[in-house]
């Protein structure tokens, strides 16, 4: 098989992708391994996604329906429950052996690709909790995945750690299922999620909210029986005589995303150790010519739309590196003071560009500046920025010859 | 002192809302759009949310059929509702927006599929 | 042996503890009385070893320890097994009860494998590094040193028949100084009497050249070729399975808890599922060897548990790093293996393990002390590895004696009794050469009583479902066609696919849990946890094995993972 582009992962960011690179007048093949398209739109069932792009509530489902049906109205194909086994290049193509139920496995040679991979959740090892390993530890997404498209309930008397948008989404569907959900646990000091989700998922029903605290222990030896939690000192370590027991049967975690690229690595690319994805440029174009990448798999963004958005960029991009229009980003973006990160990395001269940043901790009345050497690009003042509220910014073509452009954040002096 | 502090949570922008009463009147500030003030208005007189679950359904394909309130719905009646979408089975292969009910019993709200059942 | 009594007195006073008791029973020092912590508890064991005695039993107390400890036990209760009757009765699933089970099928034997949790291999043979040791780092003339260097000449052979896998990735002993480089010729001369081949002396250059990660401040190493890496828990499978095929029987969740004793001789063992006449007792109950001892009246050890705690790392580290490397061990005195960095042969890197001596012998909770030591002086060892990369962490604990060395005999005193204890490190490595040894200690002893004969249908080769990832394409292309399942991957961080997971809850030696799936088919022991996994799994064991979804375990029963379901009130109208 031979395809133009090839995009992997049929999420919002993929069937944005495959849409875009249509539209572009390329061949594309698109694979999902999972049986049904929408990736993890499928399990969010919430409503509140599509306000930028539709100024609609849409639940998860909804919101990937529109865009399947317009992937499907241009007979874009799918393949389903298709596993990417081996990537490599060869002669500058993108050499792929694919399995899926129905073909077995089969190669497929693509000139340019889409990876729209999506993000995995960080586990109860990687926030190193300590003891056994009894059933009833679940992370956010797996609770999600078997409430809201099983029907299954993992647990009667939940304790929630971390403070992400899915875990306070899911203290609100376990306590509108029938559970009890007897707090969220936040070792930092202030809430992880976006604020109108503690409002509405957690104050709404009356779960209460520990900031500076954390799981230290967890009891039992076949299921979860309670947990240790304690209070936190500065650096995050629990604080002696703060323990304190909860009897429980679970404990969910919802204690970050991370972009999945696993598959991209092997061929070498650039990635940005604060994302966790790779570097990019304003075309979603990686350091490797003719590989793209978008959605939750650049970097984790907090708006569906902002998602979608990323994958009709790459998708027309990579359309036109089929047709030879489209060169890399060389143009290095840094992510300065106050920045926790800025996406993309790089960007081509000549050329509009959508960037996102977050702010490194929450800070009133600020000043975005983008410059160049001395010279001030562009300005931007905010009310209020939080690292867990993602900014988009347009920036306008920038001159050929630049070798760096730096974010920074500058307070604005307080006259009160 | 007459103010109530809120967080809008109509949009991610999460606007801090200050609603005064002082005058009488409702007066909101801190909104960076209308619904800003709307949502404050409903806040302070009657509260609402819209609502997502889901239903049972007959096929072991799609046992689950995710769903929402289309509008909002008075916020100290969730649980009686979860009561009402608890005990629905659907027989039907439905698409996004076919209705599951018509009106949900002590709303005029209708309640929606918002998933397509078809697609396996 | 009265002199021998007086010496270790003398020794225990000279080390402050006056007041423990010495007296002799059968051949062995048994001390008692009591001290202020574990640490002295096990001063005072090693105190009392190498006064000609054959084991010290150490039943000193602890103050303030009390008898609190861990210890998993079957909930079950049944007479299922009551008055049945076999040959061999082999107590513990362990790589080693499961390696003699299957030595021991060679032989036309009615053998049954007792095993008190709810699968094999979740103690110890789960927990540990999965090396073949090339029998350097033990004493020449020791038991461990002869069981060791005989295991590693059989492992090529057992692997081939038993269909696991195994790889001799070779190891390096890592010099931090580079006058130890001098110590080559002495390495090299030991290395030959204690049997190895091929031990070479790597200078700091050619170490970088096979190894281009290495720290920095590593001076040079002593090679040593004849390492190997298996997935421990997937020799116990095999092994058992083997067992199985060749008529063996397994019993999951059958705990022996004691014996009925006819003078000198065993004649049925007590379990929760009721009494079993046994011909002939194997002890290979690992960490609990000296209690089933006990139970025959033949204790004549202690085991005292050293717990190691053991990181794993994301797969993506796996090409960084080509051999097993570890710090030269110098000193000699020291009981571990020292741990450092294992390459695993399902393609993970390996970090560990610690050595503490605690006194509860199944607690396998870890500490972020313990991970902090993995991280600051294993990790360095490779320059490429970051603490991000620790995908999951557990402890196990070594089965150790005071003599430090394994038990493989006879009893003196009890007829019919073997035993196969106090197989610490490196019991996985030697488990093929303790196993025939036991199988022909067991065979001698019942040839005394009948005449046993050869299994005509023994088949030394396991049978085993098919591998697809192993397969060549053509082959897995035919798999695929045959059987779509074999096509549909579920686990997405192994590549495990639905077919395999099938395969497993129907093997020989079924897997009906979350866990046992996991050492079988190693879905969701890759980087995500079982994060996307777990539900398809859970639905797959609820549909081969017919059972409802919240009865479905993570392990054993008690375990379950889901507590009921949503929309029950809509559904009960329609299912009646
Ligand atoms: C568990 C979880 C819960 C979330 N819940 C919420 C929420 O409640 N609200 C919210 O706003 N955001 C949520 N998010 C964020 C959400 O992921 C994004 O809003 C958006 O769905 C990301 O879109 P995407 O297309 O980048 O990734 P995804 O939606 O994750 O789609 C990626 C797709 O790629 C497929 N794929 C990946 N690798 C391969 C491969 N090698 N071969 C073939 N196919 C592959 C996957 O199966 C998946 O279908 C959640 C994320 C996770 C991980
Ligand atoms: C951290 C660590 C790292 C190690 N690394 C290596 C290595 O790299 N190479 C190597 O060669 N060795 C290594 N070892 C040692 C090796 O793991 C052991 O020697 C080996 O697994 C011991 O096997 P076993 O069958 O004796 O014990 P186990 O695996 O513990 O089996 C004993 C079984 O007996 C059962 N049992 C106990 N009491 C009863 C009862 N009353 N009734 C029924 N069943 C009972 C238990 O449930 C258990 O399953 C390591 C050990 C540790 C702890």
């Amino acid at each position: 098989m031979k395809t133009d582009v090839m995009v992997i992962g049929a999420g919002p960011a993929g069937l944005s992708a495959a849409l875009a690179a249509n539209q572009g007048g390329a061949g594309v093949l698109l694979i999902e391994r999972e049986s049904r398209p929408g990736g993890i739109l499928k399990q969010c069932i919430h409503d509140g996604f599509g306000i930028v792009r539709y100024n609609e509530k849409l639940s998860g489902p909804e919101y990937a329906f529109c865009d399947l049906e317009a992937v499907k109205s241009r007979n874009i194909e799918i393949l389903k429950n298709t596993f990417v086994l081996d990537l490599k290049m060869k002669d500058s193509k993108f050499k792929l052996l694919l399995q899926n139920p129905d073909k077995g496995v089969f190669p497929v040679t693509a000139t340019s690709l889409v990876a729209a991979t999506g993000c995995r959740e960080r586990t109860s090892r990687q926030v190193f909790i300590h003891g056994d390993r009894p059933a009833g530890i679940y992370s956010a997404g797996t609770a999600q995945n078997l409430i809201n498209i099983h029907g299954y309930l993992p647990g009667r008397k939940c304790v929630v750690l971390g403070s992400g948008d899915i875990g306070m989404i899911m203290a609100r569907r376990l306590t509108l299922e029938g559970a009890e959900v007897l707090g969220v646990y936040e070792i930092k000091s202030e809430v992880s999620g976006l604020t109108r989700n503690l409002v509405q998922c957690l104050e709404d029903f009356d779960i209460p909210l520990y900031l500076n605290s954390t799981v230290t222990k967890v009891h039992g030896a076949r299921r979860v029986e309670g947990v240790t939690v304690a209070a936190v000192g500065p650096d995050y370590s629990p604080l002696f005589g703060t323990e304190s027991y909860i009897p429980c049967d679970t404990l969910l975690l919802s204690v970050g995303l991370i972009p999945e690229n696993d598959i991209l690595e092997p061929l070498g690319l650039a990635m940005d150790t604060s994302t966790g994805g790779p570097i990019v440029d304003q075309q979603m174009m990686t350091t490797i010519p003719g590989l793209f990448s978008c959605g939750n798999a650049t970097h984790v963004y907090d708006l569906v739309d902002h998602v979608s958005e990323s994958g009709a960029t790459a998708g027309s991009a990579a359309a036109g590196y089929c047709k030879k229009d489209c060169v890399q980003g060389e143009i290095e973006v840094k992510a300065g003071d106050n920045l926790l990160y800025a996406v993309p990395q790089r960007l081509v001269p000549g050329k509009d560009s959508v960037v996102y940043f977050r702010s490194a901790r929450t800070m009133d009345n600020v000043l975005l500046q983008v410059e160049a050497g001395e010279k001030v690009l562009t300005n931007k003042k905010y009310i209020r920025l939080r690292p867990p509220e993602m900014e988009r910014l347009v920036l306008e073509p920038l001159p050929a010859g630049l070798e760096k452009v730096v974010l920074s954040l500058k307070e604005a002096e307080t006259d009160a | 002192m007459p103010e109530t502090l809120m967080t809008c949570i109509q949009c991610p922008l999460s606007c801090r809302l200050v609603v005064d009463t002082g005058s009488g009147e409702l007066v909101v500030s801190g909104n960076q759009c209308r619904k800003g003030e709307e949502y404050a208005h409903d806040e302070i007189i009657n509260p609402t949310r819209s609502l997502t679950s889901t239903v049972a359904t007959i096929f072991p394909d799609f046992p689950l059929l995710p769903v929402r309130t289309d509008g909002e719905v008075p916020k100290d009646k969730i649980f009686e509702i979860m009561d009402i979408i608890n005990s629905i089975l659907v027989e039907k292969r439905l698409r996004p927006g076919d209705v599951v009910l018509e009106k949900i019993p002590g709303t005029g709200t209708p309640l929606i599929a918002t998933a397509d059942m078809r697609e396996l | 042996m009265e002199g021998g009594l007086q010496l270790v007195k003398k020794t225990l006073q000279s080390k402050g503890f006056p007041q423990v008791e010495l007296s002799e029973r059968r051949g062995a020092v048994v001390l008692e009385g009591e001290v202020q912590n574990w640490d002295d508890y096990l001063a005072a064991g090693y105190g009392a070893v190498g006064y000609g005695f054959r084991g010290v039993v150490n039943n000193i107390t602890v103050s303030g320890l009390k008898n609190c400890f861990t210890e998993s036990r079957p909930a079950v209760k049944d007479l299922s097994l009551d008055s049945s009757e076999f040959d061999v009765v082999i107590v513990g699933g362990g790589i080693i009860g499961c390696a003699i089970a299957r030595e021991l099928s060679r032989w036309d034997l009615k053998i049954a494998l007792l095993e008190k949790e709810d699968d094999i291999a979740k103690h110890t043979s789960s927990r540990n590094n999965g090396m073949i040791h090339p029998a350097m780092a033990v004493k020449l003339g020791s038991k461990k040193h002869h069981y060791n260097l005989r295991g590693n000449r059989m492992y090529d052979q057992v692997a081939g028949e038993l269909g696991f896998e195994l790889e001799w990735p070779g190891s390096l002993a890592l010099l931090t100084k580079s006058w130890q480089i001098l110590l080559g010729p002495l390495a090299k001369r030991s290395a030959r009497k204690k049997g190895l081949h091929g031990v070479k002396v790597f200078s700091r250059r050619k170490v970088k050249d096979l190894e281009p990660n290495i720290g920095d401040e590593q001076r040079g190493a002593f090679y040593m070729p004849e390492s190997g890496i298996v997935a421990p828990y997937k020799v116990t499978v095999a092994y058992a399975e083997n067992a199985i095929q060749n008529g063996a029987r397994l019993f999951m969740n059958t705990m022996v808890q004691g014996f009925v004793m006819e003078g000198s001789r065993i004649a049925g063992v007590r379990t929760n599922r009721g009494i079993i006449q046994a011909g002939l007792v194997v002890n290979a109950a690992g960490i609990w060897s000296d209690r089933i001892a006990e139970m025959a009246g033949d204790r004549f050890f202690t085991i005292h548990p050293r717990k190691g705690v053991i990181a794993i790392l994301d797969k993506k580290t796996r090409n960084s790093q080509k051999l097993i490397l570890g710090r030269a061990q110098l000193n000699g005195r020291s009981h571990t293996k020292g741990g450092g960095l294992t390459p695993l042969i399902d393609g993970n890197i390996l970090v560990g393990p610690t050595a503490t001596e605690t006194p509860d012998r199944e607690d396998y909770s870890t500490s972020a002390k313990e991970l902090q030591f993995l991280e600051e002086n294993h990790l360095p060892l490779n320059k490429a590895l970051k603490k991000d990369d620790f995908i999951t962490y557990f402890a196990g604990t070594r089965a150790c004696t005071f003599e430090e060395d394994f038990i493989v005999e006879a009893s003196k005193y009890v007829e019919n009794l073997v035993h196969a204890a106090g197989i610490q490190s490196p019991g996985l490595a030697s488990a093929p050469a303790i196993a025939v040894d036991v199988t022909d200690i067991a065979v001698s002893i019942l040839k005394k009583k009948a005449d046993i004969k050869a299994n005509p249908n023994f088949n030394p080769r396991r049978l085993e479902a098919p591998n697809p990832g192993k397969l060549g394409l053509e082959d897995r292309n035919r798999l695929i066609a045959a059987n779509p399942s074999y096509g549909r991957i579920i686990c997405r961080c192994e590549m495990v696919s639905e077919g395999e997971v099938v395969d497993a809850i129907h093997a020989t030696l079924p897997a009906h849990s979350i866990d046992a799936i996991k050492r079988r088919a190693r879905a969701g022991m890759g980087r995500c946890q079982g994060g996307f996994c777990t539900p398809a799994v859970l639905n797959i064991i609820s549909r081969e094995i017919n059972s409802d979804i919240t009865e479905v375990c993570k392990r054993e029963p008690g375990s379950e993972m889901i507590v009921g379901r949503t929309k029950d009130k809509a559904r009960a109208g329609y299912e009646n």
